[in-house]
C-alpha cells in the first residue's frame, strides 16, 4: 500500500466521519429539535385532535305545557338500530343477522344484506325506534351470541330523542315543532329553542383510528343538563273552541286564504288561545293537505316542488303575528277614542253622511252608498259610516293621529315572544301623510297592522288604556319541574285615559247589542266589539273580484272586561264576505263558550232573563200523572207517547237546559220510544217561524246569535236537516243579523 | 475495458492475496492456545472457542451494536403491538418474529466476527456478479402490487437491495485496494464507479426501489471517496447526477416515486387530494412533536394506535421520538454516532486497505441509513422507504445488518490479532 494512499485515506475517512456526524446526524438532530421544541404544542393538539373522540351525549328537550300543565309538547327516548358489519364474517352470519334485523323492524331483508357486506363499524338501518322494538332488538342481540355464536357487538343501539305532539295539530302555529336534529324551526320550539334544547354533555374518549379506545385512560365526562320546561298561557281548551268555530267558519264562507283568532287576557296580555286555522300536524309537518297536494299534481312537474315548498311556508304561518291586514272599520273605536280623549267630540257632536266624502277632490263612498243622513257620535260607530270618520280624522289631524297610532303600539312591534313577528305597514316612517290618507286612515283603510297589535290595542279599550305585553309564555320550568321565571304582566303603558276607554267600550257594547256588531251578540254576557271588512286590493285567488278580509274585534264583558277576541278569515269566497256575516257569527260562538268556561259572570238583561233556557227535572219513574204535573210546574210543556202507567224515559234527559215553554216528551211505554221526528231544514227563517217548524215535529229549539236585531234568520243548526231524533230533542239554531254591510 | 478490470489480475493483487496468507498463519501464530486453527472453514465450527469470544474484538463497538439491537427490538416491540393485535390478534407478532431474527443476526454476526474478511477480497468480483443476478432474479418474482423487491428463500423472504448494498460495498474496498494507486486515473475511478452503479441503478429502476437508488449512490461515492478518487471527479458526477435527475423527472420515470414524494415536505398542510399520500409523514410528525422533549414515556405513544401506518416498519422512530422525546431520540442518535465513530475506528486501525475502505463503507451505511430515515419522517425527504436500522421490524436487513457488523468486528479482530 502506496504511503500516499494511506493518507488520503487516513484524511478522508476522517472527514467522512465529520460529514456523517456533523452534517447528517446534525441535520437529523436538528429536524427533531425543531419539531419536538418548537412544534412540538401545535403537533400535539392536531394529534390529540385526532385521538379523542368527542361523544354528545344528547340533552333532553324541555315540555311544553299549556296554562292547565296539559302536555302539549314532550320528548321521549327512541333508539337508533346501528349495524357494525365489520363483525360480520361470513355470508351465512350476515343473513342471520339481516333476517333476524328484517323480521323486527319491517325493513326489507335484501336491503339490509347488501348493506351488511360492508366493511364498516357503523351503517344505520332504522332511526326513532321505541322501547318495544328495543326490546325486541336486545333480545335478538342475545340470541345472536348464544344461538348463533355471532358477535353480539354487530348490532348496538345509540340513544336519541323525538318529540311528541299529543294534541296533534292543535294551535300548530304557535308550539311550532323541532327538525331532525331536533333544534325548534317555527313557533315557541324555534323561540325558545336554546331555553329548550338545555346543555348537551360531552363524554370526551381517547380512541384508535379506527373508534375503539385506547389502554390508556382519558376520560372527561360532562352530564347533560335537559333543556327547560315552557307553561305557556295559552289554554287548549280555548283554543279547542277557536279552532272548532275558525274551522267551521272556513268552510261555511269557503275562505280562501286561513283564518286567524286570537284570545287575550285584557289586563296581563296573556294569550289564551292563538289559532291560524288550517293549522298542520305538528307530528307529521312536512305533509300537506290532500286537497293542496292534487292542486300541486295539476301543476308542470318543475314547478311542483317549489308549490310544495310555498304551501307547507303557508301552512306553517302563524298569521296572527306574521301577516299585516287594512284593520278595516275595527280601527274606527281607536279614532273615536283619539277625538274623545282630544276632546274633539262629544256625545253631541253630529255628522252628516250623504253616502260620500270629498277630500282634497277624491270622493270616498261609504259602505251605505245612499247614506246614514245626521248621525250623533254613537251611532256613527254603531253605523261603522266612513264620511263620518273621515271628519272626525280631519278634526284630529295628521299629527295627533300618529301621536295616538304609536301611543296604541300599531308603529311598533308588540314584542310577543314568537318569531316571525311583522311589522305595521304605515304611509310614511315619521307618520306625516296627505289628507287623503288621513282621511282613509281614520277609517282604516290604506295601512296595515298585524292581528296581534290589534288584539293588544283592543286590550287597551277595554282594561282602561293600558297597553299590554302579549306573550305566550307564563313560566320557564327547569329540568326538575321547579319554576325557574315567571313572565311578568305588568303593562307598558297607557295609551288613553280609562274614561275614554270606558266611553269606547260602553259604545261598543251597544253596538254589539243593537248596532253593525249585532252578529257578535252573546246572550247574558255584555259583549262589546266592531265589524271590519276591509279590500285587500289585490286579487289573489284570481277570481277576478278584489279579496276581502271579514273581521271581528271585541272583548266580555263591556266594563271590567276580561277577554278580547279578535276573529279573522282572510279571502271568504263565498256568497258573504263582511265582517259582519262572516267573523261576528265565530266570535259569538267562541265567546258564548269561551266566557262560561272562564267562570265570566253572567249579566242578563230582564228581557234575556224571560227567554232564559230553565233545566229540566228527572221525571222517569213518575207516573205519568205526576209527571204531567211536574214538567207543567217546571215551566215546560208535555207531550206523552204511549200509553203505559209510569214515564220510561224522557226527551230531554233530566238537567238538560231548554227554553222556557218548551216540549218535553215523556215515553211511557216500549213501542212509542221508536216514535222519530225529522229535524226541519231552520235556515232562512225567522225566530218565530223557526219555533213554529220545531213543534211541528215536537223538537226544542235553542236560539243563539244575533237575536236583539229584528231582521235575524237562522243561519246555521246542530243537527242537519232530515236526521232523525227522538222527539223532544234540543237542536241549537244560530241566527244572523241581516242588512248589516260591514 | 469492461473486461479488463474484471478479469485481468493485476501485480497488486496478487501481492494482497499474498500477504492474505501470510497473515493467516500470522494469526494462527497469535493464538496459539486454540486447538484447531480453522478460520478458513465454516464458522459455526468455532463453538468450541465460546469462551474465548470476545478475543481480538472490538468491545466498544460490539457493546455498541447489541445495546441498538435491544433498544431497537424494545422499541418496535412498543411501537408494534397494537398495529400486530388489529392486524393478527396477537401483540407480539412482530417481537417474536424479530427476536428469531435477531437471535440469528447475532449468531451471524459472531460467525462473521470469525470468518476472515479477507475472503471477501478474493471473492469480490464474484460478489458483484451476485449482486446483479439477486436483483435479476428479483424482477421474475410474482407480486401482487407490482412492486418486485422481495426474493423468497424458504418461508423467509430477503430484499434484493440489501444484498446489493453489501456487495457493492465490498466490491469498491477491493477495487479501491486494487488499484489504489490508479485512483486518479477516471478509467481505474470514475469510469466503473459510474458503470457499475448505473447498471445497480437500472435494474434497482425495475424494482422499483428509488429510496435504494440514492443509498447505493451515496455509497459508491462514499467508497471511491475513501479510496481516494480525485475530488473533481465528484464534480462531473454532481453535474451528471442533475442532468439524470432531471430527465428522469421530465421523462416521467420517476412516476413511482413522484406518487409517492407528491405532497412531500407538505404533510401538515394537505390538501383534500393528497391527503392520504401524506398520511403516513403526517402521522409520523404527529408522533414525533407529541413527544416533546421528554416524551410520553414508554409505551405511551398515542400514534401506534392505528394512526400511524405500519409503525413497526421505517417509522418505527417516530414512536421512538413520541415515548422519549427529544432526550431519548437524541441518545439513540448518540448511540448511533458512536458505533459510526468507532466503526470509522475500527477500520482506520485495520491492518490492510481493504479492510479499511470495508469497514468503513459498512459503518457508513448504517450512519447514512439512520440519516436518511430521520429526514424522511420529519418530511424533509420523500417517504420511499428506508428502514431505521437496528429498529425497523425485518428479518432480511437486521441479519444483513448484523452479519455486516460482524464483519466490522472481524476487521478489528484481525487488527487486534496482528497487532498482538
Amino acid at each position: 500500500m502506496a504511503k500516499g494512499t494511506n493518507q488520503t485515506f487516513r484524511k478522508r475517512s476522517a472527514i467522512l466521519l465529520v460529514i456523517i456526524l456533523a452534517l447528517g446526524f446534525g441535520t437529523a438532530m436538528f429536524r427533531l429539535g425543531y419539531l419536538q421544541i418548537f412544534m412540538a404544542d401545535e403537533l400535539q393538539q392536531k394529534a390529540t385532535a385526532q385521538q379523542l373522540t368527542d361523544t354528545t351525549l344528547s340533552a333532553k328537550r324541555g315540555t311544553i305545557y299549556d296554562r292547565n300543565r296539559e302536555i302539549l309538547a314532550e320528548s321521549a327516548t327512541v333508539w337508533r338500530v346501528v349495524l357494525a358489519p365489520v363483525y360480520l364474517e361470513t355470508d351465512e352470519e350476515r343473513r342471520i343477522v339481516s333476517r333476524g334485523l328484517s323480521e323486527i323492524l319491517d325493513i326489507d331483508e335484501e336491503t339490509i344484506f347488501e348493506k351488511s357486506k360492508q366493511s364498516s363499524y357503523y351503517v344505520e338501518i332504522k332511526r326513532q325506534i321505541e322501547s318495544d322494538t328495543r326490546q325486541e332488538i336486545l333480545d335478538f342481540c342475545e340470541k345472536l351470541s348464544d344461538e348463533y355464536d355471532i358477535n353480539s357487538n354487530s348490532i348496538y343501539l345509540l340513544d336519541n330523542y323525538k318529540r311528541y305532539y299529543y294534541k296533534n295539530a292543535l294551535a300548530s302555529s304557535v308550539i311550532g315543532f323541532t327538525g331532525s336534529d331536533d333544534q325548534g324551526l317555527s313557533g315557541i320550539e324555534y323561540q325558545y329553542d336554546e331555553l329548550l334544547t338545555g346543555t348537551p354533555g360531552r363524554l370526551v374518549t381517547a380512541t384508535n383510528s379506527i373508534g375503539t379506545e385506547m389502554p390508556f385512560k382519558y376520560s372527561q365526562n360532562i352530564d347533560a343538563v335537559d333543556g327547560s320546561s315552557l307553561v305557556l298561557t295559552i289554554d287548549s281548551n280555548i283554543q279547542a273552541i277557536v279552532e272548532k268555530y275558525l274551522q267551521e267558519g272556513i268552510e261555511d264562507h269557503e275562505v280562501a286564504n286561513r283564518a286567524v283568532s286570537i284570545v287575550m287576557n285584557v289586563n296581563t296580555g296573556e294569550v289564551l288561545a292563538m289559532a291560524s286555522v288550517g293549522g298542520f300536524d305538528l307530528n307529521d309537518p312536512y305533509t300537506l293537505d290532500d286537497s293542496i297536494l292534487a292542486e300541486i299534481a295539476k301543476l308542470p312537474e318543475d314547478k311542483r316542488l317549489e308549490a310544495e315548498s310555498a304551501a307547507l311556508q303557508k301552512t306553517w304561518r302563524n298569521k296572527a303575528v306574521s301577516d299585516t291586514y287594512y284593520p278595516g272599520s275595527v280601527f274606527k273605536m281607536f279614532t273615536a277614542a283619539m277625538a274623545l280623549e282630544e276632546d274633539l267630540v262629544s256625545e253631541e257632536s253630529s255628522f252628516y253622511c250623504p253616502g260620500h266624502y270629498t277630500v282634497t277632490g277624491e270622493v270616498i263612498h261609504c259602505h251605505l252608498r245612499s247614506g246614514h243622513g245626521t248621525q250623533n257620535f254613537r251611532d256613527c260607530i254603531k253605523n261603522s259610516c266612513n264620511p263620518a270618520f273621515m271628519q272626525i280624522g280631519e278634526l284630529l289631524g295628521a299629527e295627533k293621529f300618529w301621536k295616538y297610532y304609536q301611543a296604541f303600539g300599531f308603529s311598533e312591534r308588540t314584542g310577543i315572544d314568537l318569531p316571525g313577528e311583522a311589522e305595521d305597514i304605515f304611509f310614511s316612517e315619521d307618520g306625516s301623510m296627505l289628507p287623503v290618507n288621513l282621511a282613509t286612515a281614520s277609517f282604516g283603510q290604506n295601512f296595515a297592522v298585524t292581528p296581534i297589535q290589534m288584539a293588544t290595542a283592543v286590550c287597551a279599550i277595554a282594561n282602561g288604556g293600558y297597553i299590554v305585553q302579549p306573550h305566550v309564555v307564563s313560566q320557564v320550568l327547569d329540568s326538575e319541574g321547579n319554576v325557574q321565571s315567571i313572565v311578568s304582566n305588568d303593562a307598558k303603558r297607557q295609551a288613553i285615559s280609562s274614561e275614554t276607554a270606558a266611553h269606547i267600550a260602553d259604545i261598543l257594547e251597544e253596538n254589539a247589542v243593537s248596532g253593525s256588531g249585532s252578529n257578535g251578540y252573546v246572550a247574558g254576557y255584555r259583549v262589546a266589539g266592531k265589524t271590519g271588512t276591509t279590500e285587500k286590493k289585490i286579487d289573489e285567488n284570481g277570481d277576478g273580484i278584489d279579496d276581502y278580509i271579514a273581521s271581528f274585534c271585541g272583548f266580555a264583558p263591556a266594563e271590567n272586561a276580561e277577554v278580547v277576541c279578535l276573529v279573522f278569515f282572510d279571502t271568504p269566497t263565498g256568497a258573504a264576505y263582511y265582517g259582519s256575516q262572516v267573523a261576528a257569527p265565530v266570535f259569538a260562538k267562541i265567546m258564548s263558550e269561551v266566557l262560561p268556561y272562564l267562570e265570566v259572570a253572567t249579566e242578563y238583561t230582564d228581557e234575556e232573563i224571560e227567554s232564559l233556557d230553565k233545566t229540566t227535572g228527572n221525571y222517569v219513574g213518575m207516573t205519568t200523572d205526576e209527571a204531567i204535573g211536574a214538567i207543567e210546574e217546571d215551566g215546560f210543556t208535555v207531550t206523552v207517547m204511549g200509553y203505559g202507567e209510569k214515564v220510561l224515559a224522557q226527551v230531554p234527559h233530566a238537567s238538560m237546559p231548554i227554553p222556557q215553554g218548551g216540549n218535553v216528551v215523556v215515553y211511557t211505554d216500549e213501542d212509542s220510544a221508536q216514535i222519530q221526528s225529522t229535524v226541519p231544514d231552520f235556515k232562512g227563517y225567522s225566530i218565530n217561524d223557526v219555533n213554529y217548524l220545531a213543534s211541528l215535529e215536537n223538537l226544542n229549539v235553542s236560539i243563539t246569535g244575533a237575536t236583539n236585531s229584528a231582521m235575524c234568520y237562522a243561519t246555521s243548526q246542530s243537527v242537519a236537516p232530515g236526521t232523525l231524533v227522538s222527539p223532544g230533542t234540543v237542536i241549537k239554531v244560530t241566527f244572523t243579523s241581516g242588512g248589516i254591510s260591514d | 475495458m469492461h473486461q479488463s478490470f474484471l478479469h485481468k489480475k493485476t501485480a497488486p493483487d496478487r501481492a494482497y492475496l499474498r500477504s492474505l496468507s501470510a497473515q493467516q498463519s500470522a494469526g494462527s501464530a497469535a493464538a496459539p492456545r486454540r486447538k484447531t486453527d480453522s478460520r478458513k472453514k465454516a464458522p459455526e465450527k468455532k463453538k468450541s472457542g465460546l469462551l474465548s469470544v470476545g478475543l481480538g474484538l472490538d468491545m466498544p463497538f460490539l457493546l455498541l451494536v447489541l445495546a441498538l439491537l435491544t433498544i431497537g427490538i424494545i422499541m418496535m416491540f412498543s411501537a408494534s403491538y397494537p398495529t400486530a393485535y388489529s392486524k393478527t390478534g396477537d401483540s407480539f407478532y412482530y417481537l417474536k418474529r424479530q427476536l428469531i431474527f435477531a437471535g440469528l443476526g447475532v449468531a451471524a454476526m459472531i460467525a462473521c466476527s470469525y470468518f476472515n474478511y479477507r475472503y471477501l477480497y478474493r471473492f469480490a468480483k464474484i460478489i458483484l456478479g451476485i449482486s446483479f443476478a439477486v436483483l435479476i432474479i428479483v424482477l421474475f418474482m410474482p407480486s401482487e402490487t407490482g412492486i418486485r423487491r422481495w426474493i423468497g428463500v424458504g418461508s423467509f423472504t430477503i430484499q434484493a437491495s440489501e444484498i446489493t448494498k453489501f456487495c457493492l460495498i465490498v466490491f469498491f474496498a477491493y477495487w479501491g485496494t486494487k488499484y489504489a494507486d490508479k485512483m486518479q486515473y477516471m478509467k481505474y475511478s470514475f469510469m466503473p464507479g459510474m458503470i457499475i452503479f448505473g447498471a445497480t441503478a437500472v435494474l434497482l429502476l425495475l424494482e422499483p426501489h428509488y429510496s435504494c437508488i440514492v443509498i447505493v449512490f451515496l455509497l459508491v461515492l462514499i467508497m471511491l471517496f475513501l479510496s481516494g478518487m480525485p475530488l473533481k471527479y465528484f464534480g462531473i458526477i454532481a453535474v451528471i447526477a442533475v442532468v439524470a435527475f432531471v430527465i428522469a423527472f421530465s421523462t416521467g420515470l420517476l412516476g413511482y416515486a413522484m406518487d409517492r414524494m407528491d405532497g412531500w415536505g407538505q404533510a401538515l398542510n394537505y390538501t383534500p387530494e393528497n391527503k392520504w399520500a401524506t398520511y403516513q409523514t403526517r402521522n409520523s410528525l404527529y408522533a414525533i412533536g407529541s413527544g416533546g422533549v421528554w416524551g410520553l414515556g414508554l409505551g405511551q405513544s398515542r400514534q401506534k394506535y392505528l394512526y400511524l401506518p405500519e409503525p413497526q416498519n421505517d417509522f418505527v422512530y417516530a414512536v421512538v421520538c413520541e415515548e422519549l422525546g427529544l432526550i431519548g431520540a437524541g441518545v439513540i442518535l448518540v448511540l448511533f454516532g458512536l458505533l459510526v465513530y468507532r466503526g470509522i475506528r475500527i477500520s482506520r486501525a485495520a491492518s490492510d486497505n481493504f479492510g479499511k475502505l470495508l469497514g468503513c463503507g459498512l459503518v457508513a451505511q448504517v450512519g447514512l441509513q439512520v440519516v436518511l430515515n430521520v429526514l424522511v419522517i420529519t418530511d424533509w425527504l420523500p417517504n420511499t422507504g428506508i428502514s431505521f436500522p437496528f429498529f425497523s421490524y425485518g428479518g432480511s436487513s437486521l441479519i444483513m445488518l448484523l452479519a455486516q457488523m460482524g464483519i466490522v468486528l472481524s476487521v478489528s479482530r484481525t487488527a487486534n490479532i496482528e497487532k498482538t
